[in-house]
């Protein structure tokens, strides 16, 4: 097989980012809804929704950094 | 990687290649612009300090004379300090949070105003898109976090970490590994990186939308009317600049965010 020349990095950065978007798509709509049926606990649903993100993002941001290793 | 310096640089009538020579220029500092003794001052650390001065002053002037009716900037502080104090420390750590404000609003107030050095005109140059001074505040978090829960918990603190007694026991190791991983080194890590990852990331893009926008329009010589395509560049860029904004408050407050819930971690290690 012939050798793969380009920038293969930004390729596996694009497949890293999927897994991370469709899971904050997941967390956000779910604050949303939360936040609708309950807004006087709204604040609560915030401060978790930013929570379920960073911990959904880490799996970008380690794509991220594989950019930079490979 | 600045707006300017790269602008300049790319030449619109042969060929335009902007691209920064490597990547590395993120992990590495500049050359000096001036050294004391064997302590060399580049622009990294001048703006470093630069910062750490603007958050003194801030908050110099904000509680220079605690009045029982504050000026409207002292209003300004109060409430930041309260939210950080209130909503950050004690609603994530609980009543014990209060020791901990103090560090939460120094890294909360650096971080801002770091961030929004992407934004300064004249400065243009987020701190945190330097992967040492993110690298060291994490690590500052992860030592609290980590001390916290040693003295708190003693060697329970390990033990439940490696060992938790709410799984089945034929995943328990499993979990554990994952467990102790996840919070001795990806923690640091990602709370790092993610401060890193988004100024780099909004730093780049303003640079490329602002600085093709300038380099059409420059062009305007060689090129005539078509530089005209430089206009929905610079628009864009515009509209990216206010995001940007938003970016900086948030990562800064996701930052503090997180620090808080690590360091609740090690504080009531049960939850």
């Amino acid at each position: 097989m012939e050798e793969i020349k380009g920038a293969i990095a930004l390729i596996g950065y694009g497949l890293a980012a999927i897994g991370p978007g469709i899971g904050i798509g997941i967390v956000v709509g779910n604050a949303i809804q939360a936040m609708a049926r309950q807004p006087e606990a709204a604040g609560m649903a915030r401060t978790t929704m930013f929570l379920g993100i960073a911990f959904t993002e880490a799996l970008a941001l380690i794509g991220f950094v594989l950019f930079f290793i490979a | 990687m600045d707006v300017l310096i790269l602008a300049s640089e790319c030449d619109p009538a042969t060929e335009i290649i902007c691209a920064p020579e490597n990547v590395i220029e993120l992990f590495e500092f500049n050359e000096a612009l001036f050294s004391i003794g064997p302590l060399d001052f580049t622009r990294t650390v001048v703006l470093t300090f630069l910062a750490m001065f603007v958050v003194l002053a801030l908050f110099y002037f904000g509680f220079r004379r605690v009045r029982v009716v504050p000026s409207k900037f002292g209003v300004a502080m109060e409430s930041v300090v309260s939210f950080v104090r209130d909503d950050l420390a004690k609603g994530t750590i609980g009543p014990e949070g209060s020791r901990y404000a103090p560090y939460l609003l120094s890294i909360f107030m650096f971080i801002l105003v770091a961030n929004l050095f992407a934004l300064t005109p004249g400065i243009n140059f987020p701190l945190t898109s330097r992967m040492a001074i993110p690298l060291m505040l994490s690590i500052f978090t992860w030592l609290i976090f980590v001390i916290v829960g040693f003295t708190k918990n003693g060697l329970h603190y390990l033990f439940d970490i490696v060992w938790p007694k709410s799984v089945p026991l034929a995943l328990r190791w499993l979990v554990g590994l994952i467990e102790l991983v996840s919070v001795f080194v990806l923690r640091p890590l990602t709370l790092a990186v993610r401060l890193f990852a988004n100024l780099v990331a909004g730093h780049l893009m303003l640079t490329l939308l602002l600085g093709s926008g300038w380099i059409f329009f420059a062009a305007v010589g060689d090129i005539g009317l078509r530089s005209v395509i430089g206009l929905p560049w610079f628009a864009f860029g515009l509209l990216i600049f206010v995001f940007e904004f938003v970016v900086a408050v948030l990562q800064a407050y996701i930052f503090t965010l997180l620090s808080a819930v690590y360091i609740q971690t090690s504080v009531h290690p049960e939850h």
